[in-house]
């Protein structure tokens, strides 16, 4: 049933998903919602990776599971992503009084 | 039929995207983001990978999803409606980073023709006398990945273990007081207003 | 294959494998499926939730030397139906400057979390919604939406209460909720699987049940413990201390919405108690059955790879009953030790046909020895058994509820730092130690697929490694239960901008 669907669909969702989330990395200006965006761009490249696992047939070397334990990892890298740059900005609030992005523009502590 | 369930789910999953980006509401882009995060699940579905929908509701919904609500509590944007008034440079470059990346990325997957011709995923036999490694991997996801975690990927799992742990230390380390005065300090900057109200 | 055959094949089927079945039985699983909504979703789990309101007035009176509600048909009885119609004609109340759809969104989605939870438990035979493979992954991931409506309905109302309550919710749901997952995966490595149908019938016709195993029992102690954090009952229920922050995160809902609220949270407590039910009391089984059910051991007669046959050719002269019913199961123990318990679905001779489960990773190589030891159960038809196994797993579940209603009606509220701590300090690496202790529990009973003697060797070993490992937690923590060390308070600010730290400080 599912089969139906081609390969360059799920690449076209995955690729204008993946430019929306660049578009509001660059133009938004809470440091909240720069992260928001750089999820959605990591999303949009889990559904790639999903996708050409699925569509694809790997060669012998490479295990049943390739491009879902690279997902895997992303998701893992992800997480760690948030907590830490959550810490950041609750660090930069603390320091600037404000969570705009445009206002972080000192080098020094 | 799917397809047509397809294009609803994407097109509806593209449209939170939108709101995330330019909703004026944080908590609203939140939500919108929420709403992403469960229609990527659904994709995963439609790809046969129900056990990575379930991580995915799991650590996007469950957790990043509420962690960022966090930080825009945590960032006394209380009821969430602020900033998100773009100076003019920086809207028409990430428009035109928008339409440039998109662009560049379509006429890409369009003129490789491996990726065009692929329009029907390969089969698996729904049965328990499948034969392929593949059909098995897809059809007991979770313990194949246990398996493929634990001897291909055991260097790759181990260090993610190891960004988890530091990731963990260090947003303690950052979001902690460091000693009291800090403390002192926070209260100091709360009294100027509070006597003006 | 005769239909009744193929039915009963079906009701022990994973989802998965049931797909290729869709075509012909399309109108059956439809029908089967509108009895789960309707009967189940809209009907039977509404009217436990109601009547465990009631059950919990009358508890908490007794406790409290009251009579509690007895007005309302005998014995009260007819109580959730006049609070029902309560809820229903009241005004909803939507504050000004609340944001309405996320107002009505947030109730909605802690009854959906609720629902879907309750979507994989297995109730009896063939009585689980949905058998899906990744099914308590799945149920982790279903429940984690919970928070998310905790924080939308503190958001969306508006109220500075209405918020404290929700960030200390949050708090308190992402906290708990790593011990929480960390005390199911003994559970996990021991039955070998996520399917919570498999977990059932590991401890139904293999292992018995896991609470009666060291690890089993503390891994239950903090299963229960972080489960009554989780949904927000006392002596855990921060988001809502009604002394401190009105009614927390649902002080702005009234009527229906807030009846959603109320539905949803009883709901979750059954959902709870089901989920430990299943996991460590073993669903609808009677205890020790696994325990004294029969053995016999035979040969293959044939080498055996699970994944890519479904045929056991056995020696000749086994004692298997002569027509093996759905309850039959065959274990079979390769050379390295590794065994893996199979469903039989058909007999020719001394050929098994194992069910159509999905595909195993198990294989025996040629010429290789291979041992399978059956055990005969229940064989009757499978609705017969549910006579029995529905009620055994309500009362089980039942029981559970009581002990969640006694210790509200028991225990104070946790200060707010004292919560946290508790879960990160004590939880969490008592969950960890655990993993520790399950795995030697594995390596002792279940990998041998041992029997009253490695049991008891079991017991030596990890029951004095058990109760040490919880006095080291609790005494390592020691400092940290004392009350009155103002260096372990929150960092509190007045109003007028002291800090209150300050002022403790001077007074010591």
């Amino acid at each position: 049933m599912t089969q139906q669907i081609p390969l360059t669909w799920f690449l076209y969702f995955a690729a204008a998903s993946f430019a929306i989330g660049l578009m509001g990395v660059l133009m938004r200006r809470n440091a909240i919602g720069v992260l928001m965006a750089i999820e959605i761009m990591l999303n949009a490249a889990n559904v790639n990776f999903i996708a050409f696992w699925r569509y694809g047939t790997p060669s012998a070397s490479e295990g049943p599971l390739t491009g879902v334990m690279m997902a895997l990892f992303v998701v893992t890298i992800a997480a760690a992503e948030v907590a830490v740059g959550v810490g950041l900005i609750l660090l930069c609030y603390r320091r600037w009084r404000s969570a705009d992005v445009e206002e972080f523009d000192g080098l020094s502590g | 039929m799917i397809q047509a369930l397809f294009i609803a789910l994407s097109g509806f999953g593209l449209l939170m995207a939108l709101g995330t980006v330019f909703a004026r509401n944080l908590v609203h882009a939140g939500l919108y983001l929420v709403a992403f995060f469960f229609v990527v699940a659904c994709q995963f579905v439609l790809l046969e990978a129900e056990f990575m929908a379930a991580i995915q509701v799991l650590i996007y919904i469950g957790a990043v999803a509420v962690l960022l609500m966090f930080g825009i509590m945590l960032t006394r944007n209380i009821q969430g409606d602020d900033t998100t008034i773009v100076t003019k440079q920086w809207r028409l470059l990430g428009l035109g980073a928008f339409g440039s990346v998109l662009v560049v990325l379509i006429l890409g997957i369009n003129s490789h023709e491996p990726w065009t011709q692929l329009a029907v995923r390969p089969e698996f036999p729904v049965d328990a006398t499948t034969k392929t490694e593949r059909g098995r991997a897809i059809l007991s996801m979770t313990p194949t990945v246990g398996r493929e975690m634990m001897t291909r990927y055991v260097v790759p799992f181990e260090l993610a273990g190891l960004l988890l742990t530091a990731a963990l230390v260090g947003a303690v380390v950052l979001a902690q007081y460091d000693n009291a005065d800090e403390a002192e300090a926070l209260a100091e900057s709360a009294k100027p207003s509070a006597t003006q109200s | 294959m005769s239909p009744t055959d193929f039915f009963a094949q079906l009701e022990l089927t994973p989802l998965l494998a049931q797909r290729m079945y869709y075509d012909q039985v399309n109108l059956w699983l439809w029908f089967r499926w509108v009895l789960y909504l309707f009967g189940g979703f809209f009907g039977v789990f509404p009217l436990i939730v109601a009547y465990m309101v009631l059950a919990e007035r009358k508890l908490a009176a007794r406790f409290q030397d009251r009579i509690g509600p007895n007005r309302v048909g005998p014995f009260g009885l007819l109580q959730p139906f006049a609070d029902f119609i309560k809820l229903i004609i009241k005004e909803c109340i939507l504050p000004i400057g609340a944001n309405s759809f996320v107002h009505l969104l947030a109730p909605m989605l802690t009854l959906i979390s609720a629902f879907l939870v309750l979507a994989v438990i297995p109730f009896g035979i063939g009585l689980a919604p949905v058998d899906l493979p990744s099914g308590l992954l799945y149920m982790v991931s279903v429940s984690s939406i919970s928070a998310m409506s905790i924080f939308l309905a503190g958001w969306s109302s508006r109220n500075k209460f209405s918020l404290l309550g929700a960030m200390r919710g949050v708090a308190q749901l992402v906290s708990y909720e790593i011990p929480q997952v960390m005390s199911i995966l003994p559970v996990i490595l021991w039955a070998g699987s996520l399917s919570l149908v498999s977990i059932v019938q590991t401890q139904q016709y293999d292992q018995g049940w896991f609470l009666f195993s060291p690890p089993g029992m503390l891994g239950c102690m903090i299963l229960l413990i972080t489960s009554i954090a989780e949904v927000n009952r006392a002596p855990f229920d921060l988001p809502e201390a009604e002394s401190e922050i009105i009614a927390g995160f649902h002080t702005e809902y009234s009527g229906m919405r807030f009846g959603l609220f109320f539905l949803g949270e009883y709901l979750n407590v059954f959902a709870v108690c089901c989920l430990i039910t299943t996991l460590f009391l073993g669903g609808g089984s009677l205890p020790f059955q696994g325990y004294f059910a029969g053995e016999a051991q035979h040969m293959l007669a044939a080498p055996f790879d699970a994944s890519t046959q479904s045929v056991l050719k056995l020696n000749a002269n086994h004692e298997f009953p002569a027509n093996p019913g759905t309850g039959f199961r065959i274990k079979v123990t390769n050379i390295q030790g590794v065994s893996q318990t199979f469903q039989v679905a058909n007999r020719v001779g001394n050929d098994l046909v194992l069910m159509a489960n999905r595909p195993l990773p198990f294989q025996a190589g040629v010429n290789s020895q291979v041992t399978a030891s059956a055990r005969q159960d229940y064989t009757g038809p499978w609705h017969f058994s549910n006579l029995i196994m529905i009620p055994v797993f309500m009362a089980k579940v039942f029981f559970l509820v009581f002990v969640m209603f006694w210790i509200r009606a028991t225990l104070p509220r946790v200060r707010v730092d004292r919560l946290m701590s508790f879960a990160w300090k004590t939880m969490v690496p008592l969950a960890i130690a655990n993993i520790f202790l399950s795995a030697i529990w594995f390596e002792i009973v279940v990998r041998p697929a041992g029997g009253f003697q490695e049991r008891i060797i079991g017991w030596v070993v990890t029951g004095p490694l058990t109760v040490l490992t919880v006095w080291f937690v609790f005494r390592l923590n020691r400092n940290s239960y004392k009350s009155n060390d103002p260096d372990r308070r929150p960092t509190l600010i007045s109003r007028t901008g002291e800090s209150l730290l300050a002022t403790s400080n001077q007074g010591r």
